[in-house]
């Protein structure tokens, strides 16, 4: 009994990318004492509600790690289908704030939106393991189909963090795949040019979000509000921060959404720049970590999905850390991780699931 | 080369997976640079101008809350309290908590009596105010509005019941003019005050003694610091600069001879002043019609406001102030002073009234009241009798200029420096003021004119009394004040005002004894002009009356009376003090439309001087029991709201 259960168990930790998953599990217990702080009051509830919930993605990423890479690959086009048939299914019947994001399970709120921020690098990566590469026309187009109408169909809920960030998964596994650089240029040529027709599909409110972002102080009472507030939260922070707890413009409810997109910006004000540096560090390693694993990945698609996974999640950081200090225009991005909100981090911790299951079996694994 | 690549299309591992090396490795120095900038983006906002956002966010979290003091009180001399503060309850909106303004108006409307005026100012105020601040809707609220309020306050959220202090006038209009009233601070004050700290005072000084002692009423704004939430809400006091309190402010005035006076006045319309010669203190200073400064408060309606404004009488305008007359033959004993002063005349020098004075060359001839003269007369007897020639010729003996000299000496045109705003200088007849307002030469029969008070002259009743206390205080001139003691809070005793050094207005006491010979000789003489008013009084008066008459009278010169208000027509006039051994009051009195001087201004002048004079001695001990209730704030008859 004794020696069947040590076996198991050293069966998971085989599966365990022991560096990934400090790394991770830093991030996470950084989360819950910023939260703890910012929630104020509600901090307990806070940090309780996120606990669960990175539980929950812990186990969905060992039960993911536990999943061979070519079983995984087999079951792509299937899960792929499945995300993509739900976004008909929040449109008739979800439930938001401003946009028909989630669908409402009973128990649980479920983001088709997040889902496919997995499923469509994975059916990427699923038809760039079945083509030669560097990929052709014919698979670009192809590719694009793939990346392209989900992403299309999430923006349109709207939710453009969303929708930029499956985009942006399918093309970093593009890249990875050997795009050529010359083509690649030729895309971002096409894509800025087409940006102020692009502006002219753009819902209201993003359309203000990203003036806002241009001309802050021109609204200061209204739109602009939300990043001032976060700059001065964060310029306030200073080289070691107010301290633990200390955060006066979460506390005070002068800065709005600090426990989700602006958790960052309690995080800069109350530990400064040192521990904005740490987290920055974290974030590096974690995805470093990750890419040097898809590296060492025997087959095409582990590679290019655990590389792509990787990359986007740095986009993640990117654009939550520059939308909050006020490099970026305000777009509803989580900081990986690290905000209060359910399924994103649950798909963010599944999707490393998916890099551990690469690096344990890659011995195993033939061309 | 590029053929065989195309036809060698088959799946390489190996080269994909260098491919994907070298990419990956590319795409983590990406990543790896973009948070080095970013890691100094943020570098830039925490360290370099880390100081700016700190005081940014102080800014935000610690707000600075008035204190506002309570306003000083204002009491007469006896301690009757004239203004005070009550508690009130005011209504207030903070525009960030509410979602449909509009709708919490119309709400609002059912529960509270709100009309357009108000809601025009708070639409006003709200554009001016930044959305988390309350605005005012509605001033003192009644207990029936409050009750209702109060059990609807559930379902108006960010409407507020304010508890604050504003201002009554327990005396309603006694002390209009002098008192003036507060009103609600506006832009334009806050402008003159230079800063926004004043927007928090509820009340500020518009007229009167309110504005004129307006920073020794206020007192100092104190402040709290109080970090406050993000919609305003205050949580704790992290700092505190106490306000200083308004002084209190006590009166030379008194309610009793206040009011007296008001009642000779009847129906009459016009102005009096009643001053303590031997201090310069203001007794009783009075401009009829009278209106009642507590409308002016919280905000006066547009209907009230145009019924006062419209009246022809102008009850706003201050007659002892800005308003004023020719002085007519009250005018005569300064100049008599005049020339005893400059020499030209003795007291018992003697000259011929024969009923009518010709200018060299002139074939129209100039006056006396009396048909055939008054005979030979000195003086004295010119005082009493009002011997207009007599002042024709001093007027032209002297000349303008030094006519003029010698009145602005005695304090005519100038203001007399009273404790009040917007004071008038008058006009003095001379040849720079008639070319500049009629460029036009001035005549020798001007000077005449003027020796008697006619023509273009313009004398405040204030003027007047300052320059009658003056004689009869034997030439002692103090200057009128209205400010008699101030305390500094509820439990510090009374500071007395120390005197203004007295100016003397003439060389020799015995000038001065001349003209009050003529003046006791106008009350008390065979042949005194007021010789009514003395009658039955215990105490000896001493005056001159005169009349303001503009009319053109046959075989004078005189000025065009069209172009004079109609209220600046034919005022009675009256000058006196009592009693005439020992002065104790002087006063000015001005009947506007009033006939002739010693029918009309005496009687009052006599009323005013029985009740100054008379109760002196029945009421001693009764002045002493109110001296004590100063301390005390007296319940006091409520007013209309």
């Amino acid at each position: 009994m004794m020696r069947w259960l040590r076996a198991w168990l050293a069966d998971w930790l085989d599966c365990i990318d022991i560096p990934l998953l400090i790394g991770l599990l830093l991030i996470l217990a950084t989360s819950l004492v910023v939260l703890s702080s910012a929630g104020a009051e509600d901090g307990q509830h806070f940090v309780i509600a996120q606990g669960a919930r990175f539980a929950a993605g812990l186990a969905a990423m060992l039960l993911i790690a536990k999943i061979p890479p070519h079983r995984l690959r087999a079951w792509t086009p299937i899960i792929f289908a499945f995300t993509l048939a739900l976004m008909p299914v929040v449109f008739a019947v979800g439930s938001g704030r401003s946009a028909r994001l989630w669908i409402n399970l009973g128990f649980f709120y479920l983001q088709p939106g997040e889902l496919l921020k997995l499923s469509v690098p994975m059916m990427v990566a699923w038809y760039l393991h079945r083509v030669v590469l560097p990929p052709s026309w014919t698979t670009l187009a192809i590719c694009g189909l793939i990346i392209g109408v989900p992403a299309a169909l999430i923006i349109r809920q709207p939710d453009l963090g969303t929708g930029l960030l499956v985009g942006a998964s399918g093309v970093f596994a593009l890249y990875l795949a050997g795009m050529h650089w010359w083509r690649i240029g030729l895309f971002v040529g096409a894509g800025l040019a087409s940006l102020p027709i692009a502006w002219q599909f753009l819902h209201e409110y993003q359309k203000n979000r990203i003036l806002t972002f241009i001309y802050p102080e021109s609204d200061p009472l209204g739109t602009g509000w939300n990043i001032i507030q976060s700059k001065i939260a964060i310029g306030s922070g200073g080289w070691f921060g107010k301290g633990w707890g200390n955060s006066t413009q979460a506390k005070l409810d002068y800065l709005p959404e600090h426990t989700t997109d602006f958790l960052f910006s309690v995080l800069s004000e109350e530990w400064g720049w040192i521990g904005v540096i740490f987290v920055f560090s974290l974030y590096i390693f974690v995805i470093g970590r990750c890419l040097f694993i898809a590296a060492n990945a025997r087959d095409g698609f582990s590679r290019i999905l655990v590389g792509a996974l990787a990359m986007t999640f740095s986009v993640y950081v990117l654009v939550n850390g520059g939308m909050v200090v006020g490099l970026l225009p305000v777009v509803g991005v989580p900081m990986p991780l690290l905000s209060y909100g359910g399924t994103s981090a649950v798909s963010l911790l599944a999707g490393f699931g998916i890099v551990m299951s690469a690096k344990a079996h890659r011995k195993f694994m033939g061309a | 080369m590029a053929r065989t690549l195309r036809r060698q299309r088959i799946k390489n591992n190996i080269a994909e997976s260098e491919q994907f090396r070298r990419r990956s490795f590319i795409g983590f120095l990406c990543i790896a640079l973009a948070m080095t900038g970013l890691g100094f983006g943020y570098f830039r906002l925490q360290v370099l101008q880390h100081h700016e956002y700190q005081l940014r966010s102080d800014a935000n979290r610690i707000k600075p809350r008035p204190i506002v003091p309570a306003r000083g009180l204002i009491y007469d001399r006896k301690g009757k309290l004239l203004a005070d503060n009550i508690p009130a309850y005011r209504l207030e909106l903070v525009p960030d908590q509410i979602d449909d303004i509009d709708k919490t108006i119309i709400d609002l409307k059912n529960i509270v009596t709100l009309d357009e005026e108000d809601i025009e100012a708070f639409q006003q105020a709200r554009n001016a105010t930044r959305r988390f601040r309350p605005v005012v809707l509605k001033l003192r609220l009644n207990e029936e509005e409050r009750a209702k309020l109060a059990i609807n306050r559930h379902r108006l959220p960010g409407v507020e019941v304010v508890p604050y202090l504003t201002r009554r006038y327990p005396y309603e209009n006694l002390f209009a003019h002098v008192i003036g009233y507060v009103g609600r601070v506006d832009a334009k004050d806050l402008e003159k005050l230079g800063d926004s700290k004043f927007s928090a005072l509820s009340h500020i000084g518009k007229s009167g003694l309110e504005k004129f002692y307006e920073e020794s009423l206020r007192g100092e704004i104190g402040y709290e610091s109080v970090e406050t939430n993000a919609q305003g809400r205050p949580l704790k006091t992290v700092g505190m600069q106490k306000a200083n309190p308004g002084f209190d402010i006590q009166l030379s005035i008194d309610a009793d001879l206040q009011r007296a006076t008001i009642e000779a006045f009847g129906e009459l319309q016009g102005a009096a002043v009643a001053v303590d010669p031997r201090t310069g203190e203001v007794l009783a200073m009075v401009s009829l019609p009278l209106f009642d400064p507590n409308l002016f408060i919280n905000g006066i309606s547009h209907a009230n406001y145009r019924a006062l404004t419209d009246n022809l009488s102008r009850p706003l305008y201050d007659r002892n102030l800005q308003g004023g007359t020719a002085p007519g033959s009250t005018i005569k004993p300064f100049v008599a002073l005049a020339g005893l002063e400059s020499g030209l005349r003795k007291s018992e020098d003697k000259i011929l009234s024969t009923g009518e004075f010709f200018l060299p060359g002139v074939s129209r001839g100039f006056r006396d009241s009396h048909h055939g003269g008054h005979g030979w007369v000195d003086l004295p007897e010119s005082i009493a009798q009002s011997v207009n020639t007599y002042y024709y010729k001093l007027a032209l003996d002297l000349g303008i200029e030094r006519f003029d000299r010698y009145m602005l000496q005695y304090g005519f045109g100038k203001k007399t420096g009273i404790d009040l705003p917007s004071e008038s200088i008058g006009i003095l007849p001379s040849p720079e003021w008639k070319r500049k307002r009629f460029n036009e030469a001035w005549y020798p029969g001007d000077s005449v004119n003027a020796g008697i008070g006619q023509g273009a002259w313009n004398v405040t009743p204030l003027q007047l009394a300052q320059a009658t206390a003056a004689i009869a205080n034997n030439g002692e001139q103090r200057k009128l004040h209205l400010l008699k003691a101030k305390r500094h809070g509820f439990q510090a005793s009374w500071k007395a005002e120390t005197l203004a050094p007295s100016n003397r207005i003439a060389n020799d006491p015995s000038h001065i004894e001349s003209v009050k010979t003529g003046m006791w000789g106008t009350v008390n003489g065979p042949r005194g002009t007021a010789r009514a008013i003395g009658v039955g009084a215990p105490y000896v008066i001493a005056g001159k009356t005169g009349t303001a008459q503009k009319v053109s009278r046959k075989g004078s010169i005189s000025f065009n009376p069209n172009q004079l208000a109609m209220n600046q027509r034919h005022q009675a006039l009256f000058i006196g003090y009592a009693p005439a051994d020992n002065p104790q009051i002087a006063v000015a009195v001005m009947v506007e439309h009033g006939g002739f001087g010693s029918s009309t201004a005496a009687p009052i002048a006599r009323k005013m001087m029985d009740a100054w004079l008379l109760p002196k001695s029945t009421v001693a001990e009764t002045a002493t029991a109110q001296k004590t209730d100063a301390s005390v704030v007296k319940p006091v008859p409520a007013i209309s709201p």
